[in-house]
Formats: C-alpha cells, sequence, structure tokens
C-alpha cells in the first residue's frame, strides 16, 4: 500500500527543518562560537561528538521500546521501529567513535585511548551491531525479530551494568596523568559554548527522526513486499 | 512451586543424559586444559608475574570453554528433535530457562573445579589456601555467564554461522561480569581477601539477580520452536 | 591556534558518512516502491471495502 500523502508530506517538513537546524548549527558551531581556550579550534569537534552519542543513546531506548512491544503484542511495527532505530543507532555510534578518535589525537596525543567513553562507545557498537549481524543470519522472519527483540532488551538493560563496570575500571586504575583523559572536555561549558551544542543536539535530533522515519516506512514496504510475495506462491 | 518443579524435572533429564553420554563434560575439561597448556606456551611468564595473570587467563579458559558448552546446550533436543515435544507440554518455559542454564553450571563448575587447582600446579602459583575464595567468585561469574550464554544460545539456535554468532552477541555483554570477576579474583589474591573489591563483588551479584530474573520472564518469547 | 585540519577532518567524515547513508537508504527506499507496485495486492479490494 502506498504510504499516504500526509505522511510523506510530514516526512518531508521533517526533513527541510533538519537540514535547516543542521544548517545553523553547522554555522554557529564553525564561525558565531568562540574557540575553547585551553583546546583551540579542535574543541568545536563537541558540536558533533555531543549530539551523536546522545543520538545513539536515543535510538537504543528506541529498540529496547520496539523489542518490548514486540514480545508483548507481536505486532510487525514494533519489530520495524527496533531495526530501524539500531541501524541508524550503529551509524551514530560509529560516528561518536570516529569523532572522539580525532579530537583524541590533538588533545591527548594518540589516535586510540582505553578511556572510560571511547571504551563504553566501542563496546555498545559491539552489541548493536551483532544485533544488525543476528537478524541478518536468521532466515525465519519472526524468529529473526523475537530473537531480536530478546537482544534489544538484554543489551539495554546491560548498558548501565556496563557503564559502572568500565568507569570502575578505568577510575580505579587510571595512573594520575596531567592530560586526564577521563574528563570529560564538556564539563563546566560556558555559555557562549552552549548555545551551539544545543542548537546542534536538537538538530541531530531531527536528522534522527528524519532518517527513523524513512527507515521505517523502508521496513514497512519491505514487509509488505513479503506478504505479497507469500500470497503470490500460496 | 511449580516452576521449581518443573526446573528439577528438566534438570535430571538433562543430568542423566550427560551422565550417560559424558560428551559436553569431558569435551570441556579437555578444552580447558589445553587452553592452559596453549597459555603456558604463548605467554612464557616468569614466575613473579604468573600470580598477576592468572586471574585473567583462568576467566579467558572458562569464557571459552563455557562458550563451547553453550554451543552444545540444546543439541540433545535438537538432534532428536524434542524441543517442539517440550514446547507443547505443559512445563513452564521459564523452568526450561533455569533448568537449562543450571545445567550448563553444572557442567562449568565441574570443569572449573578441576582446572583451578590444575592450573595451580601446571603454573606453579602459591596461596592453595585462597582456592575456595577464587572458586567461590568464579562460580557467581559462571552464573552470569550460564544465564545469559542460555538465553543467547536459544535466540541463535536457528541462525547460520551460529558457532560465531553466540560468542559475537554474548562476549560484549559478559564484559561486567569479566571485569568483575577478575578484579575480585586479583584481590583475593593479593590481598587475602576481597578488601577493595567489594563493589565489584555487588555488581556481579546485581548481575546475576537482574537476568536471572529477566530470563525467567522473556524466555517465554524466547525460544519458539 | 591550528588545528583546523581535525575539525575539517570531523566535520568532513561525519556529513560524508550521514549523506552516503542517506542516498543508500533512498536508494532501497525506491527499489522497495518499484517492487511493491510490481506486485500485485489481492488485499486492495477489501481495503476500498473499508474505506
Amino acid at each position: 500500500m502506498p504510504a499516504a500523502q500526509p505522511v510523506r508530506k510530514r516526512r518531508g517538513i521533517l526533513g527541510a527543518l533538519s537540514l535547516v537546524a543542521i544548517g545553523i548549527g553547522l554555522y554557529w558551531g564553525l564561525v558565531i562560537a568562540p574557540p575553547d581556550a585551553y583546546q583551540g579550534e579542535v574543541q568545536r569537534i563537541m558540536y558533533l561528538h555531543l549530539p551523536s552519542i546522545l543520538t545513539a543513546y536515543l535510538s537504543y531506548f528506541l529498540v529496547f521500546i520496539g523489542s518490548c512491544m514486540y514480545l508483548w503484542k507481536r505486532e510487525k511495527r514494533d519489530d520495524i521501529l527496533a531495526h530501524s532505530a539500531a541501524e541508524i543507532g550503529v551509524l551514530f555510534t560509529a560516528l561518536t567513535i570516529i569523532e572522539g578518535s580525532i579530537w583524541g589525537r590533538p588533545t591527548w596525543g594518540v589516535w586510540w585511548t582505553w578511556d572510560a567513553r571511547l571504551t563504553l562507545t566501542a563496546i555498545l557498537l559491539l552489541i548493536y551491531a551483532g544485533y544488525l549481524m543476528l537478524r541478518s543470519l536468521i532466515e525465519d522472519e519472526s524468529r529473526a525479530a523475537s530473537a531480536a527483540a530478546v537482544l534489544g532488551i538484554v543489551g539495554f538493560l546491560d548498558i548501565p551494568l556496563i557503564h559502572m563496570s568500565v568507569y570502575w575500571w578505568r577510575t580505579l586504575h587510571q595512573p594520575p596523568s596531567i592530560l586526564q583523559p577521563n574528563k570529560a572536555p564538556w564539563e563546566n561549558i560556558a555559555w557562549p559554548l552552549l548555545i551551539p551544542l544545543l542548537i546542534n543536539i536538537v538538530a541531530f535530533l531531527l536528522l534522527l527522526f528524519y532518517l527513523l522515519s524513512l527507515r521505517y516506512r523502508l521496513g514497512e514496504m519491505r514487509d509488505e513486499i513479503r506478504m505479497r510475495r507469500l500470497e503470490q506462491s500460496a | 512451586m511449580e516452576l521449581l518443579k518443573h526446573t528439577s524435572l528438566l534438570l535430571w533429564k538433562d543430568f542423566l543424559l550427560e551422565l550417560r553420554r559424558r560428551d559436553s563434560l569431558l569435551t570441556m575439561f579437555f578444552f580447558g586444559t589445553l587452553l592452559l597448556f596453549v597459555f603456558h606456551f604463548s605467554f612464557d611468564l616468569p614466575p613473579d608475574r604468573v600470580a598477576e595473570m592468572a586471574p585473567a587467563l583462568l576467566w579467558l579458559a572458562f569464557l571459552f570453554t563455557g562458550t563451547l558448552g553453550l554451543t552444545q546446550l540444546f543439541q540433545v533436543e535438537r538432534e532428536n528433535h524434542t524441543l517442539e515435544a517440550l514446547l507443547l507440554s505443559p512445563l513452564d518455559r521459564g523452568a526450561l530457562f533455569l533448568a537449562k542454564s543450571c545445567f550448563n553450571l553444572l557442567l562449568m563448575s565441574l570443569v572449573e573445579l578441576v582446572v583451578m587447582p590444575l592450573f595451580w600446579i601446571l603454573f606453579n602459583l602459591q596461596g592453595w589456601n585462597l582456592l575456595p575464595q577464587l572458586f567461590l567468585v568464579t562460580l557467581l561469574g559462571t552464573i552470569g555467564f550460564c544465564v545469559l550464554g542460555t538465553m543467547m544460545s536459544a535466540i541463535t539456535l536457528r541462525a547460520r554461522a551460529r558457532e560465531l554468532l553466540l560468542p559475537l552477541v554474548l562476549f560484549p555483554l559478559m564484559i561486567p561480569v569479566i571485569l568483575a570477576t577478575i578484579r575480585c579474583m586479583e584481590n583475593i589474591m593479593s590481598a587475602g581477601d576481597l578488601g577493595a573489591a567489594g563493589s565489584w563483588l555487588r555488581l556481579l551479584l546485581g548481575f546475576d539477580v537482574i537476568f536471572v530474573t529477566v530470563g525467567i520472564l522473556i524466555f517465554d518469547q524466547v525460544i519458539e520452536s | 591556534m591550528g588545528h583546523w585540519s581535525f575539525v575539517a577532518l570531523a566535520y568532513g567524515i561525519v556529513w560524508s558518512v550521514i549523506v552516503v547513508y542517506f542516498f543508500f537508504l533512498k536508494r532501497r527506499y525506491r527499489k522497495a516502491q518499484m517492487q511493491l507496485s510490481a506486485l500485485p495486492s489481492t488485499r486492495t479490494i477489501e481495503e476500498h471495502e473499508q474505506t
């Protein structure tokens, strides 16, 4: 069934809005905002990094909700939501790691460090990349959906535990260092830096919902295709 | 109480089957020992460093051995196509979850019970009196492993490349357990008791409690024929 | 202070990846639309009857 016209129009508006927000965010973050006193221009990567990780966490929360709803009501649309959110979540998590790595190079002198935040993000990526792999390796659609839903729930519930264990591990065993990679660069943000940060967060969230709606519609269509093919062969 | 009754029924069945064939137990035991040998050659540690590395090496060995056991977990049901029968029966699926987890726990603890002293002998370690405490901590970690592992084993039953997929999805989820267990063991070995590792132990216990509960609640949905 | 190259690298990679993903998504979307229109549905009649 074709997507109803109002839905496509709403999605188009969402897309336009996110484009505008992204544009404003880019301009404000790169041009208007002042450079950081200590880190200089490199600090501008924060306007990518923080929104990216927030978007990823929100995506994974949506995976969790979709998974719970699917196991409860067994409605296909919840499964489509979970799958779409997982795919986009993995995208933003990968971006977060890349941004963190690039930010780390001039700041700490290395491309990678096993500090709490980067490690956590890497683990998140592993979990949800595993989710996507699980889905693609199970033939039967409904079994894949149930299996993925379980992983979506268990994975999300594990996140706080992983947070705790990785933070304790890094803070109890990290020798004191001048660079202190564990200190978040965005703690104690001054107002001129906070505004572009908030703008970029909004922009990324709008982008998330736009991509999500596209991906969700794709999932719906694929499901419809599958059903029609089954009908034909019946 | 129904749950416990069903659980013990299923557990007894698996236990009897294993008693007869002893496939899983023996393979796991030999694999665990083999890993110790491989570690010895790979790491070639001076005697004073071995004690530092011991918890990590042991846990690596148990992780891989346990994964072996997990892939075998539903093997009997798969070979004989008895899974459908189990699911059609009025047995509580939460009981199936508990039974399978306990069965894997049983296998792993038996293996650990033998491999840990073996490790002490092969690597010439001191502190034999610490072994009971270390074993207890290992047991807690193993519970977490078996609980999550049973869930992951069940959902990957019909997946392609299952033997690769199972560790792929399981290991990232296991990180809190790995960290907590090894930290506790390190503390026991260096200080003689848990000491500062108290919070790690609580994390481990929390992990076990949370995922046993989650497992019982959703195992209904996990396993379908 | 310099370091604009790192900023450019980060922003460049991020937005390229997002744009690529968007086009990848669009392409799958269009393909699905084509497949969907090629497959007749026996249920459209019921849909019409419902509305």
